[in-house]
């Protein structure tokens, strides 16, 4: 993947602060990629995941609103920034050339 | 949801969470976590706070942990490896420290395992039932014209049909019957056995699971029967499922009618407070017995689920006033109802409310498990300053190496947590060994399942507290040692630590002082209640339950057991006069006030009951057959003549279940409920043929009397097996509960002696090292061992005094609202608290004076030469 390292989760992850655009804080990520994915994500393993993207610069964050269900604490908005858009670009890119270059005959089993 | 503080969520976790994580992602974290928590179904439940100390747990890896200063700079893995190197080393040097320390603390923890097991086996009892948190019990609350409110879980039956079509929030309602006993016979088998009859609701309410048979349509017949595992193993053999032998099989029961098989269940188990060996549908009892079917009669317990969501508060109040509204509030009497779950552990009312019951020895219990733990946690405490003379070299150039106070914290935290850890695993050994004991006591069936979960949390916890509670106070001192002085070995503790640590010794003691006072008022009051004289003779009196064929023949069988040479006489009666259980709230005497409302007793006999029993007679005369009319007479008991309100009782008239006649006579008052009851009042009939019971009174042999016994009951009734029971034994089997709690708490107060005394034995050690110069320079100068032993031993005389003064008056108040509950109870003597105290003393003075007089042998050369 060259220059931009980004794992499978990871990638998720910043798709779903893109889909969630505006309102991508903690829990609607988490819940975002719980509905799509069906899979349970861990407050850990996603929060781990977009601080390493942010450190890795695909992402950026602001503090947003408090609110009493957070027990007064502020959200933490992201937003993936026009270097992460190139890189999901560029995994996309990679992933279309895969497709293009597998042979037709590669995925037809019923002859085997 | 703006109510919502963040005060909610649990705060360890948090506390957890904020120390481990790097402050700049810490804010939007923890505000996701909180807002996680409440989104949940169920935010305040246990399982919520599991999940988010789960979530906490799963944040803690690296990118969000925080850079910790230590780590940074130290090595700690070698430091950590050194502190264990160290502690073990200590340990093996100063091995009579070590013993000392590890003993206190596996005795502690062992017994405190061991309580939490009693305790946590109490209160799951009931549980298990699907349905529990919606399963309320009815109880009948009869208000007397005096104010008392006396309850009684006999309910109207004709109620069940009320709840049922009136109330919407019920669900489901069932009768359930007391246990009794049946002979059951298949083929030649007979065997009696112990069950109830219930309502078909029964199995939809409760969850005793069927392993053959339908739930639905096993108690549709009135003539069908459902047993436990256990019964059908016994008639049926192991394969009882195999061979389908149970299921449309039939019993003989009582030899009164036949019963189908409908269904096999799991046995009840001792996770149940229902017990029973067979089920018969309630119907075929109400058939032959139609007086439960009033509402002035209570022939059942009655128990009923709620619809899911209903409100309990509205059935409440609906239905308390039920019973009055049908009999015209002829007698005032109001329904209670209590959640089922909680009925088990509070099962005493006073006044119409419950007041308690086992759950006062569940918490009598638990406090004393803390009571141990905390005094072997300052065993620990005191022992390790105590070592701190020896340490302190140690400790002093370990900072001038650059240690610095935490990481000498560190180190001490470690060293209790090795020890708790080790005693831990040793008290687990000790538990696995003695849980046996425990259970032939308090006739549970306990065992440590090291497969479960729950048991490692709570041992996690216990070694959690101990390790901590214990490790704290050394952990603060010994890092406080000056560098100086601890290389010089001079350490002088302030006087602000001396005091702490003779607070901690009067605290140890006047914990034992509590439990030893505690102890002996509860083995006194046992003492008292089984041997007091009832107003009755239990002693060598045997009786038999009359069944129908041999109640037919109550006359000849009475005359052929008096043929016997080792039996006095014989009476038959209606009941145990000890426990008994009919009564009648209508009662009508001469000049009653027609508003007033009594519940009393009645008792039926015949000729030869005063006599078997040697009742006294105080006025009037006993049944006689000289007096052809006895058979309409009473006599009464002293409560009831003050109840009716008369001064002279004699020839006064009285009516009693619809028949009339006069008081012929007064017997003193006789005991016939436990010893936390008053004596209730008491009407005795003299009416032959409605008695079951036979009490025969024997003398000399006992054994060829039962055998006699046998014989004539044999003849008699030759198609039931004999049984018979001791009165005295019956007696003191009602009392099983308070027996149990006594010598529980009597074990438990002598484990609390050992380890105070392992402790003084520590701290007397202690101080004689800190003054084994003193003690040097004053044999030089001619002081004897007996000044010697004199001069050591006081400064703990006076520290035990002290626990005692502190003790004594807190016992006094505890142990008299325990006393409280019994409506007779013996006196609390001062006497008590003296021997209480000397005994402590006692104990404390032989532990200190022997490390004294140790000290105090030893040769003045050996501590003053160093100097």
């Amino acid at each position: 993947m060259g220059k931009y390292a980004i794992g499978e989760f990871e990638e998720i992850v910043m798709l779903t602060v893109a889909v969630l655009f505006g309102d991508a804080y903690g829990i609607t990520i988490k819940q975002e990629i719980e509905r799509r994915m069906s899979r349970k994500v861990s407050v850990g393993a996603m929060r781990t995941a977009l601080n390493r993207l942010e450190k890795k610069g695909f992402l950026e964050s602001k503090f947003g609103e408090a609110t009493a269900v957070r027990g007064g604490k502020r959200k933490r908005y992201f937003q993936v920034t026009p270097f992460g858009k190139r890189a999901l670009d560029q995994i996309m890119e990679t992933r279309k050339q895969y497709w293009k270059d597998i042979p037709s005959v590669a995925f037809e089993f019923k002859f085997i | 949801m703006s109510e919502i503080t963040p005060k909610d969520a649990p705060k360890l976790p948090l506390k957890v969470l904020r120390w481990f994580c790097d402050p700049a992602l810490l804010e939007d974290v923890e505000g996701d976590l909180m807002e996680l928590y409440h989104s949940r179904k169920k935010p305040d439940s246990l399982r919520s706070k599991i999940r988010f100390t789960i979530d906490v747990f799963l944040l803690f890896r690296p990118g969000m942990i925080r850079r910790f200063q230590i780590s940074n700079q130290l090595n700690s893995v070698a430091m950590v490896k050194n502190y264990i190197i160290t502690a073990f080393r200590f340990a093996l040097r100063y091995k009579s420290y070590t013993v000392i320390n590890l003993l206190g603390l596996v005795v502690g923890l062992a017994s405190t395992i061991l309580i939490l097991l009693w305790i946590n086996d109490e209160i799951n009892i009931d549980k298990f039932h699907t349905k529990a948190d919606r399963i309320y019990r009815a109880y009948r609350n009869m208000h007397q014209s005096s104010g008392e409110v006396m309850t009684t879980p006999a309910i109207p039956q004709p109620l069940e049909l009320v709840l049922e079509n009136e109330y919407p929030e019920i669900d489901e309602v069932t009768l359930v019957g007391w246990e009794v006993e049946s002979a059951f016979r298949f083929g030649d088998d007979v065997s009696y056995e112990m069950g109830r009859y219930t309502s078909p609701e029964f199995f939809s309410i409760f969850s005793f699971p069927f392993l053959a048979g339908d739930p639905e349509t096993a108690m549709n017949d009135v003539s069908s029967v459902v047993i436990t595992e256990r019964l059908a193993r016994k008639f049926f053999g192991d394969k009882w499922k195999e061979d389908q032998l149970a299921l449309g099989n039939t019993f003989n029961i009582d030899n009164r009618k036949s019963f189908t098989i409908t269904g096999v269940v799991k046995d009840p188990g001792p996770k149940s407070s229902i017990q029973f060996d067979w089920i018969i549908p309630a119907d075929e009892y109400i058939q032959r017995n139609n007086w439960v079917e009033s509402w002035y009669n209570g022939g059942f317990r009655m128990l009923f689920t709620l619809h899911e969501g209903a409100d309990i508060a509205v059935v409440r109040e609906r239905v308390e006033q039920e019973v009055n509204e049908h009999t015209n509030y002829e007698a005032d009497e109001r329904i209670y109802l209590q959640p089922f779950r909680d009925s088990y552990l509070n099962s005493n009312f006073e006044n119409g409310v419950p007041s308690g019951g086992r759950i006062q020895y569940v918490r009598i219990l638990l406090i004393v498990a803390v009571f141990i733990l905390v005094i072997a946690c300052i065993n620990f405490m005191n022992l390790a300053t105590a070592r701190s003379n020896r340490r302190s070299k140690e400790i002093g150039i370990r900072k001038v190496m650059g240690a610095h106070r935490g990481g000498l914290r560190q180190q001490f935290f470690l060293e209790s947590f090795l020890l708790t850890i080790a005693s831990v695993i040793m008290a687990i050994g000790v538990v696995l060994i003695t849980i046996p004991f425990f259970n032939g006591i308090t006739g549970k069936t306990l065992h440590l399942d090291l497969r479960s979960i729950d048991v490692w949390i709570g041992v996690a916890g216990v070694t959690l507290v101990t390790g901590l509670f214990s490790g704290s106070y050394p952990a603060l001192l010994l890092s406080s040692f000056k560098i100086t002085n601890s290389l010089r070995g001079t350490i002088k503790h302030s006087r602000g630590g001396a005091y702490f640590r003779k607070g901690l010794v009067i605290f140890q003691f006047a914990l034992s002082i509590l439990l030893i006072i505690g102890t002996v008022i509860v083995y006194q009051q046992m003492q008292f209640v089984l041997n007091k004289n009832l107003g009755l003779d239990r002693e060598n009196m045997v009786f038999v339950e009359m069944e129908r064929d041999l109640a037919r023949q109550r006359e000849v069988y009475k005359t052929e057991l008096q043929k016997i040479p080792e039996i006095v006489s014989v009476t038959n009666t209606s009941g145990n006069p000890l426990s008994h259980g009919r009564s009648t709230g209508g009662a009508e005497w001469e000049g009653k006030d027609p508003n007033e409302n009594v519940e009393i007793n009645v008792l039926n006999v015949d000729l030869d009951f005063m006599r078997t029993m040697r009742m006294e007679i105080l006025q009037g005369r006993d049944f006689s057959v000289d007096f052809g009319s006895d058979t309409a007479n009473y006599i009464i008991n002293e409560v009831a003549t003050d109840v009716m309100g008369f001064d002279d009782p004699i020839n006064k008239r009285l009516k009693v279940w619809g028949q009339e006649g006069r008081i012929i006579g007064v017997v003193r008052n006789f005991h016939m409920d436990s010893m936390f009851e008053p004596i209730d009042p008491l009407i005795i009939r003299y009416d032959p043929n409605s008695t079951y019971v036979a009490f025969i009174k024997t003398q000399g042999n006992i054994v060829s009397a039962l055998d006699g016994i046998e014989k004539v009951t044999r003849s008699l009734n030759p198609d039931y097996p004999f049984k018979y029971k001791f009165m005295d034994e019956e007696y003191e089997r009602s009392y099983r509960n308070e027996m149990t709690l006594s010598t529980l708490i009597n074990i438990f107060a002598l484990v609390s002696i050992f380890i105070s005394c392992l402790g003084l034995l520590g701290l007397s050690s202690y101080s004689t090292s800190q003054r084994s110069r003193e003690i040097g320079i004053r044999k030089v100068h001619g002081a004897s061992i007996a000044n010697l032993v004199v001069l050591l031993s006081r400064d703990y005389a006076i520290l035990m005094g002290l626990a005692f003064v502190i003790a004594a008056p807190l016992a006094y108040y505890v142990m008299r609202e325990w006393l409280n509950d019994f409506a007779f109870r013996t006196e609390l003597d001062l006497f008590i608290f003296a021997i209480a105290g000397i005994g402590v003393f006692v104990g404390g003075a032989l532990t200190v004076g022997f490390k004294s007089y140790q000290a105090a042998m030893i040769n003045p050369v050996n501590t003053l030469k160093d100097e």
